[in-house]
């Protein structure tokens, strides 16, 4: 029983950070633009890394999920808008749309690119969002390259005043409960079978396999998992916040790198990695976009290379071996 | 008509082709010494863009000449990355190699973004254009794409018929006995990737001579994905592979541009490059070793 509760302490420091962000957007003025940035840098390094951290496979079109989920949201809200009463109600479909979407999304790229390894995964996922977004425009799916926008029936099914609260405040929300979701199941999976069967497969994947782990059923649950959560995270942050959609913004490589990068930064396979490195980049770029505007990639690019070079198991890893066998430990995974 | 439409857009696929294999044997190369994914080859693709257009604008050398200038260049990178960054990463997990790559593409970028601003350029180099029936070919695709044969036989005269050449293909078959056989494997790897990074950066002049006004930081995404489709027909380790990989894409790319041009309600380019992109998964889930190899 005790070690039942025992193995939550992690989650205090990450709700504890979380509580501390909204209490600094909600109470100092100015303050929540750069705190919903955080929010959502969080929430896609947590999502991202509950593959990429616990299978060591990097998926170069990971943004494609994030994408299909926006054009899930996107969708519920232009087809629905019509159907008198709906209500919130249609929120609640597009983010089901959206995890089916996505679902469906990484199951195809999965079934093709799961049974590689690799350099050669890397390389069949690093095309998946341009040939998604060439597909959109190619064939004029959800209205090819013009996009979708949808502000003006947000506005008539919510109510004006509603409809921009939920623009401005009440989507971050949002984005931070399924941050704090992706995180009490990340914790879930790290402290389950699928975990220990995880971690044996990234550190030798073929003596994973003779051990006689289904080392593909996991990495697929690992797959699905994470695209889901990036579109939900891509319903909120980018459907609900803006309400547009046009298809080379949202399925922009940069995010894929960005969220590698804080998933680098804080320590992969970590629980509060992509919390640490979503702060530490989301603060870095904020402030560097006001005092250095133009050079954020000239500085990052740099600082990646250096931290993969001398740093290679990120803040939280080097704080976990530091920790290592102190009381503080059990709140550090 | 459609038909000889097609026959003219097919030439000058396999002309492109040439140019588009050549520029995907450094990738391949590396790939096969080092078994490291560059993922940020496009950016030296267009390193080299802009050393034939500093050269042709600045200074008047004619982008011929430029070849070798971008090879020096690109060769100088190369050891630069290799010893600097590189050569602590060959034992790390590919995660490693694939961001430090990525990471230096981007750096690339940002860099010639500084230094030459974020607009579209070119240059006008006038050599005339030669008629041959089906299709008009500006004469300085044509030079293109012989200088990209030109270099795919040197390379393989090099691997061949030279000592280094036959030390980098003993380290492929085997790194643990080329080193017992007292070969510098740490020397071969390095001489491998900037030899690989030397022909992309040259390969970057040739691919200017197709698009000669878009010369741009971030034009080389495109490339990056289109050399990994090429080298994935070609093998993935094979440069020879990658150059006639290259020509069959060129083949596919033109051709299917002209049909889809023929459907209706549609964007021809756009569905070329989805087209891509679904070979690549094709190729990867029927025959990872490249549809060239006889493996």
């Amino acid at each position: 029983m005790k070690n039942k509760i025992t193995k939550y302490y992690p989650l205090i420091p990450l709700l504890a950070a979380y509580l501390l962000l909204l209490l600094i957007g909600k109470n100092i003025s100015g303050m929540w633009q750069l705190v919903a940035m955080l929010i959502f840098y969080c929430a896609m390094g947590q999502a991202f890394n509950i593959f990429l951290g616990m299978t060591g496979y990097v998926d170069f079109g990971y943004v494609a999920f994030m994408g299909v989920g926006t054009y899930g949201m996107a969708l519920a809200i232009t087809h629905l808008s019509h159907i008198k009463g709906l209500g919130i109600l249609i929120i609640i479909i597009g983010f089901a749309l959206a995890i089916v979407m996505s679902t469906l999304l990484s199951m195809a790229v999965g079934a093709v690119a799961l049974r590689l390894r690799g350099a050669y995964f890397a390389i069949a996922t690093i095309g998946v969002n341009e040939g998604f977004r060439f597909l959109i425009e190619g064939a004029r799916i959800w209205n090819g390259s013009e996009g979708l926008i949808f502000t003006a029936q947000l506005n008539q099914i919510l109510g004006r005043e509603t409809a921009s609260s939920l623009m401005t405040f009440w989507a971050d929300i949002i984005v931070l409960i399924i941050a704090v979701l992706a995180a009490f199941v990340t914790l879930y999976y790290m402290k389950s079978k699928i975990g220990y069967a995880l971690t044996a497969l990234r550190e030798d994947e073929d003596a994973a396999k003779v051990m006689g782990i289904n080392v593909t059923k996991y990495k697929i649950i690992a797959f699905i998992t994470s695209a889901c959560f990036a579109g939900l995270v891509g319903a909120t942050s980018w459907a609900l916040k803006t309400p547009y959609v046009f298809p080379p913004e949202v399925f922009e490589i940069h995010y894929t790198i960005e969220a590698i990068i804080i998933v680098l930064l804080g320590g992969a396979g970590t629980l509060l990695g992509p919390v640490v490195g979503g702060l530490i980049y989301g603060i870095s770029k904020y402030y560097l976009a006001i005092f250095m505007p133009g050079f954020q990639l000239l500085i990052f690019a740099p600082v990646i290379i250096i931290i993969i070079v001398l740093f290679p198991e990120g803040v939280v890893g080097m704080l976990k071996r530091r920790v290592k066998g102190s009381a503080l430990a059990k709140f550090i995974i | 008509m459609i038909l000889e439409q097609l026959a003219g857009n097919l030439i000058q696929g396999l002309v492109l082709g040439a140019v588009y294999g050549m520029a995907t044997m450094g990738l391949s190369l590396i790939f096969g010494v080092l078994k490291v994914v560059n993922v940020g080859h496009g950016a030296f693709i267009m390193v080299g863009a802009f050393v034939t257009l500093w050269l042709f604008n600045t200074l008047g050398i004619n982008p011929i000449l430029a070849v070798p200038v971008a090879f020096a260049i690109g060769m100088g990178l190369g050891f630069i990355f290799y010893y600097t960054t590189m050569q602590r990463l060959i034992k790390a997990p590919e995660l490693a190699t694939l961001l430090a790559t990525f990471s230096l593409g981007i750096l690339l970028e940002e860099l010639i973004k500084l230094i030459f601003g974020s607009e579209f350029r070119g240059y006008n180099w006038v050599v005339g254009k030669i008629n041959i029936g089906v299709t008009v070919f500006p004469m300085a695709k044509l030079y293109a794409c012989i200088g990209s044969a030109l270099i795919a036989v040197l390379l393989y005269l090099w691997f061949n018929k030279t000592r280094a050449g036959s030390a980098v293909r003993s380290v492929v078959e085997d790194s643990e006995g080329a080193r017992v056989c007292g070969i510098n494997v740490g020397g071969a790897y390095a001489l491998s990737f900037s030899l690989g990074i030397g022909l992309t950066v040259a390969s970057g002049v040739l691919l200017t001579m197709f698009i000669p006004v878009g010369i741009n930081p971030y034009m080389g995404g495109g490339y990056t994905l289109k050399a990994f489709v090429i080298a994935v027909l070609g093998g993935l380790s094979s440069p020879y592979g990658a150059f006639f990989g290259g020509l069959v894409f060129g083949l596919i790319e033109n051709g299917s541009y002209t049909i889809f041009a023929l459907l209706p309600g549609v964007e021809p380019f756009a569905l070329t490059r989805f087209l891509s992109f679904v070979i690549l998964l094709a190729i990867l889930l029927i025959k990872p070793t490249g549809i060239l190899s006889r493996k």
